[in-house]
């Protein structure tokens, strides 16, 4: 798949174009998914235990190559004075949030990509670039990715983000699970160094069973709500709280899975004469042969 | 067919004496550890891992070990070094605080458990549903010194190794002991209430006198009282909070005047207050060592015998009232000189004509 040919994708996008016989393009788009597996690997976050050290940004950081300050620099706390979102220099963000019952012990939020079950940006990929993994994992393919910036919109979490820096060679980042690391059975490095294990990894399964026990044992410490046990679906990655999510910035979602960007932008911005989907894939295309087309340049040199 | 059924009743409650069921070590309802109504053996229901209510060992702090180094997370290793945990003096520590149940949550009836037998060491682990071994430390840790430091900051406990795992220092540490708690003699409290502003609480005389333990009063700190590194976080106490600690000897509900006055109060004076003047040697004593009924200050005769009843001139050293006698006089009975019960001025007239004391001594005066 990671070598797909232009011709492959000229296909796909052919069979798109002809979908303006009034096929629906979501569900064409959807159909390239690999089928998650029943019972995902995921992590069970606790922001009732999470001391906001932001450890696991540093961990996250060095497993991906990313840019980052020495350890130590995260002990300082001005980090928290502004609100910050998950970006390509960082995959994994900590905000903290006032406990109004304890003023010595604030919330701390961990943010990064859910891994939905059933995830929006996957969907709304016009290249089938974001793919579901068997363990869970949302990944994408560098290869394919053409930074149409679907995934980005379709996202409930507001997940993904562009790397604006290098406008020739596009490219969406967010949190892969630690693609690479469990694939050899490692821990995603987030949960490795985490000193107080505020973020369990395990089966999907075993993770509700245990924040619901945690739910049942403190329910003066906790919300009986556990974030991503249905939201948008289900999502790999769950969370308990003291506090209401959408005081801890979350967003509210319904039950039912996103739908995917591509039928918004279907029955908003499109309403044109023109059917979506040969648009879609008029200008996925065009942006993708260009990509390549810059990518291998250097190569010919 | 009577007494065969009565032996069997006292050989199996003298059986069951034995081996005591472990819940009448402690208030206990069967409820918090079980599920089942009847937990048996087999099936013994034991609910996973309480936190509270469930130490059933006790012993004191001066036979639990001293210093601890933990050095199970070789990775980290590569960045922090390893924490010598003075264990010791957190458990002399802990009990103006939660006590050694604070960190040993969880401990069945039987020898104290370490951290590691329920723990597991491995972060990647088949049952997730309690901490592994790093975790649980580092919660233990954080949740009170962070409340203390208002940071949480790794190096506040471990050393940065700079990747050389050459610098971990490994060696045993040597005891430490915690610096000597300065006490205060006395505290004058301005209060807001209107008929007795000032409260003139006299802490060495609780201590000293009145015998009270550290804990008595101060049981349910944080380590936060008195290690706060921002001393203007703490939060003042509540007046019912403060009369708490009182209430257990005086009556806070009714007898305001007692330690509300407009004025300070001076300290506890035995002769003021009853009218029996303590002398030097009894003035040094806590008051139950005289009134040995808990909370019964009243109903003492004055009379030495009182409490000196096992007094004799065989076991009694003169020498300590300032008096050593001579070895004639020391062969007497205490009631020949003393011969009205009252041991203060002796009497000669029991063998001697026209003598008095003090112009004839018994013996030679130590002071
Ligand atoms: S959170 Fe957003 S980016 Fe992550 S899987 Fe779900 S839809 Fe995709
Ligand atoms: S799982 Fe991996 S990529 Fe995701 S936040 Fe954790 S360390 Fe970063
Ligand atoms: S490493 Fe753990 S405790 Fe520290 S901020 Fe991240 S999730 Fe919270």
């Amino acid at each position: 798949m990671k070598n797909q040919s232009r011709r492959d994708f000229l296909k796909i996008t052919t069979i798109s174009a002809t979908a303006l016989v009034g096929a629906s393009a979501t569900k064409l788009f959807a159909s390239g998914n690999p089928t998650s597996s029943i019972d995902p690997m995921g992590v069970l976050v606790d922001t009732t235990v999470c001391i906001g050290c932001r450890k696991c940004e540093w961990a996250c950081k060095k497993a991906h190559n990313i840019d980052t300050k020495p350890i130590e620099d995260y002990d300082n706390r001005s980090a928290f004075e502004n609100y910050r979102r998950p970006d390509h220099t960082s995959l994994t963000v900590v905000n903290e949030f006032r406990n109004p019952t304890a003023e010595s012990k604030p919330y701390d939020v961990k943010v990064q990509c859910m891994h939905c079950n059933e995830p929006a940006c996957v969907s709304a990929c016009i290249v089938g670039a974001m793919t579901k993994q068997e363990n869970g994992s949302v990944i994408w393919d560098t290869d394919k990715c053409i930074g149409c910036r679907f995934c980005m919109v379709a996202c409930p979490f507001q997940i993904p983000t562009f790397e604006y820096h290098k406008a020739l060679q596009p490219d969406i980042t967010k949190c892969d699970f630690c693609f690479e690391r469990t694939k050899e059975a490692l821990l995603p490095a987030c949960v490795e160094i985490c000193p107080v294990e505020a973020v369990t990894y395990g089966k999907r399964s075993e993770l509700l069973k245990l924040a619901k026990k945690r739910i049942n044992l403190y329910p003066e410490r906790y919300k009986e709500h556990i974030l991503g046990e249905h939201e948008v679906g289900g999502t790999s990655w769950m969370y308990l709280a003291g506090m209401d999510f959408d005081k801890l910035k979350f967003p509210k979602l319904s039950t039912k899975a996103a739908p995917g960007v591509s039928e918004a932008i279907q029955h908003g911005i499109f309403s044109y004469f023109v059917p979506p989907a040969s648009l879609f894939a008029l200008l996925g295309g065009i942006m993708w042969l260009n990509k390549n087309k810059s990518k291998s340049e250097p190569d010919t040199e | 067919m009577k007494i065969i059924s009565m032996i069997i009743i006292i050989l199996s409650t003298g059986l069951f004496a034995q081996e005591k069921p472990h819940f009448v070590t402690q208030e206990l309802q069967c409820s918090t550890c079980h599920t089942c109504e009847v937990p048996t053996k087999n099936n013994p229901c034991v609910r996973e891992c309480i936190r509270e209510y469930l130490v059933s060992v006790k012993h004191s702090a001066k036979e639990a070990p001293e210093n601890i180094l933990i050095n199970r997370f070789e990775k980290i290793e590569n960045i922090y070094q390893p924490v010598h945990f003075t264990h010791q003096l957190h458990a002399e520590m802990s009990h103006l605080a939660g006590g050694c149940q604070t960190c040993h949550h969880y401990n069945p009836p039987g020898r104290i458990l370490t951290c590691i037998e329920c723990h597991e060491t491995g972060r990647k682990r088949e049952d997730i549903s309690k901490p592994d071994l790093k975790a649980a430390y580092h919660r233990q840790c954080i949740d009170c010194h962070r409340g203390w430091s208002h940071e949480i900051n790794c190096v506040s406990c471990h050393a940065m190794n700079e990747g050389k795992p050459s610098n971990i220092d490994t060696k045993p540490m040597p005891k430490t002991v915690h610096p000597e708690i300065k006490t205060p003699e006395r505290m004058v409290i301005n209060t807001e209430y209107a008929n007795g502003k000032i409260v003139t609480f006299n802490h060495k005389e609780h201590v000293d006198l009145f015998g009270l333990e550290c804990q008595s009063c101060h049981s349910q700190e944080s380590c936060i009282k008195c290690h706060d590194k921002n001393p203007d976080k703490l939060k003042s106490k509540m007046v019912h909070e403060t009369h708490e600690n009182c209430a257990s000897c005086h009556d806070t509900d009714n007898n305001c005047s007692s330690c509300h006055a407009q004025k300070e109060k001076p300290g506890f004076d035995h002769g003021q207050r009853t009218g029996w003047q303590l002398n030097k040697l009894h003035s040094k004593l806590s008051c139950s060592s005289c009134h040995q009924k808990k909370g019964v200050f009243t109903g003492l005769k004055s009379k030495c015998s009182n409490c000196h009843d096992s007094w004799s001139s065989e076991n009694f050293d003169h020498a300590i009232t300032g008096l050593r006698l001579d070895e004639i006089h020391l062969e007497n009975e205490c009631a020949d000189c003393h011969i009205d019960d009252n041991f203060t001025k002796p009497s000669c007239g029991n063998c001697h004509d026209d003598i008095e004391y003090p112009d004839f001594m018994p013996g030679t005066l130590t002071k």
